[in-house]
């Protein structure tokens, strides 16, 4: 669906991107990730025809962007970070201006809009003006922008910034149920985000991809090893030294002192051996009941720090 | 490019400056059609023509200082250059909307030749010939303002720009008639919007000054769709 081959922009002396290729299939849902200047606005302001590349290629449904933009713009809806929205018109008159503008085809314009605007919640505002509306509607409305013309590919640049929790997950749950039948591309530098929407991840750095995968995969390639938290009841020196003596258990530290006579250990068993049973047994055996058990996954926060600090 | 003219030419007259771009537009140019032709019972419009192109070159940065700085500002722009729309017929529907208002102005003008016919004899072809040129020298102005506008975000600042390039083109009509060098003043009445104009006024139908005022007003359209082109390769 989107080719993106060699792609560097420099701009003077600043290169923003540099020698980026990735391939994004049909129907995937994908996020670039990454702090911010690394790129990410860039690359897709290239894949949108909104700036040209200094070198490389982008194509989508194998149209060049460069070549033939009119054909590529079609198939593409694009919400920039800061959404393109006409203050003085009202949300009804500013999408006949999208449909107008992208001159769709084929749908009747007043049926179009209407089940955009269901998609998104933004029928009971349609007839308020846009300046007026709330910072969350706005994002609505610029979103709702981008689906005029039902286009096969959605770019969204950082689609929940600057909203409320509440607005973040409504606007969250949008984008997956749009990701059902379509290629999107969003971006972020919030990682539980694109965690929790993304089938695949692109982390950029400084202009340049330096991981490609699910983010499963990412967080089990990079940690690796496999680590518990544990809260235990009883005297610090004693626990810790059954735990020691407990199979499996490769080592077990004392991260934090409760005040009510429990500690709190990390422990890091053996590669591929569950010690959560064996350590229930030795622990009750001993007389220390555990508080509180949980994995310490690395997250895709971790991951990404150490993929980008790394990078340095 | 429709869309693009109805949208602007909407917001025109969803924000005050449509208004007041007609109405100081009326109130002045009617102002001197009392001065001149009322209040001496002078039937011939020519000499309140020549003075209209000085009045607009004041009020036409109102209608062209908004047109792409607002977009750029707004980041509309992003908008416009990702849909599958040609670079041209934005600029081209962004010209059109202001020439529109511009019209309707003018429009509401054709209370002079009414005025005249019922008190006196009118020169006919005059007065159209007048009408035309004004019409013609005000897109290359509005051409001139849409460019200057794709330059700046800011649109106090395009206005102001215009205002003083269209206030140096002025100047250079004047210079060129005061000038001795027979050359320097024909170059710089070549150039000159106004001393073309002028031909009008005195009557003359001069089908090439019609023909120059287009073709500056393509030459500036063609440029500002330079302008918005290099920012993509900037």
């Amino acid at each position: 669906m989107i080719e993106v081959i060699n792609l560097s922009k420099s701009f003077g002396d600043k290169h923003a991107v540099r020698d980026i290729n990735f391939t994004i299939n049909s129907g995937e849902v994908v996020g670039f990730l990454g702090p911010n200047g690394a790129g990410k606005t860039t690359t897709m302001n290239i894949i949108t025809g909104y700036l040209s590349a200094t070198a490389g290629t982008v194509k989508v449904h194998g149209i060049d962007v460069l070549e033939d933009p009119i054909a590529a713009k079609r198939y593409i809806g694009y919400l920039p970070e800061h959404p393109p929205l006409y203050m003085d018109m009202t949300v009804n008159e500013y999408l006949s201006f999208a449909y107008d503008l992208k001159r769709v085809k084929g749908i009747s314009k007043k049926k179009h809009i209407n089940e955009i605007c269901d998609s998104v919640s933004i029928t009971h505002v349609r007839d308020r003006m846009v300046k007026n509306l709330s910072k969350g509607y706005k994002q609505r409305v610029g979103l709702a922008m981008s689906l005029i013309g039902n286009p096969d590919v959605l770019i969204l640049d950082e689609p929940t910034v600057g909203l409320d929790p509440i607005q973040i997950i409504e606007i969250r749950n949008v984008i997956k149920e749009l990701g059902r039948d379509r290629t999107v591309i969003l971006s972020s530098h919030i990682l539980p985000e694109v965690q929790a929407i993304c089938e695949r991840v692109l982390v950029i750095n400084n202009g340049v991809i330096v991981a490609n995968d699910t983010p499963e995969n990412l967080s089990a390639s990079i940690s690796g090893e496999h680590k518990l938290s544990v809260r235990i009841a009883g005297p610090a020196d004693a626990v810790q030294n059954t735990l020691r003596a407990c199979e499996g258990i490769r080592t077990a530290d004392m991260s934090l002192e409760h005040e009510d006579g429990s500690c709190e250990f990390v422990v890091e068993a053996d590669p591929n051996v569950d010690v959560r049973k064996p350590m229930f047994f030795a622990l009750a055996k001993a007389g220390y009941p555990i508080l509180m058990l949980k994995p310490l996954d690395m997250s895709l926060e971790d991951i990404f720090l150490k993929l980008t600090t790394e990078e340095n | 490019m429709l869309a693009i003219f109805k949208r602007d030419f909407r917001s025109y007259f969803t924000s005050p400056i449509g208004y007041v771009f007609i109405a100081v537009f009326l109130l002045v140019s009617n102002l001197f059609f009392y001065m001149i032709n009322v209040l001496n019972m002078y039937s011939d419009l020519s000499a309140l023509f020549s003075n209209l192109l000085f009045v607009l070159m004041f009020i036409i940065p109102l209608l062209t200082m908004r047109l792409l700085s607002e977009e750029m500002k707004q980041r509309t722009d992003q908008m416009l250059l990702t849909a599958p729309v040609k670079i041209v017929d934005i600029v081209v529907g962004k010209f059109l909307a202001a020439f529109s208002v511009f019209l309707i102005g003018i429009a509401l003008t054709f209370t002079w030749p009414l005025i005249v016919t019922m008190f006196g004899t009118p020169a006919v072809y005059t007065i159209i010939g007048n009408y035309v040129a004004l019409i013609f020298a005000i897109a290359t102005f509005i051409s001139i303002g849409l460019f200057i506008s794709s330059l700046t975000e800011s649109q106090i600042i395009a206005a102001i720009v215009s205002f003083c390039v269209f206030l140096g083109i002025y100047f250079m009509s004047a210079l060129g008639s005061a000038l001795d060098s027979p050359i320097i003043s024909k170059v710089l009445n070549w150039f000159s919007i106004f001393s073309r104009y002028s031909n009008f006024t005195l009557g003359i139908f001069s089908l090439a000054d019609i023909v120059y005022y287009i073709s500056v007003t393509v030459v500036f359209l063609f440029l500002t769709t330079r302008v918005i082109e290099k920012k993509r390769w900037a």
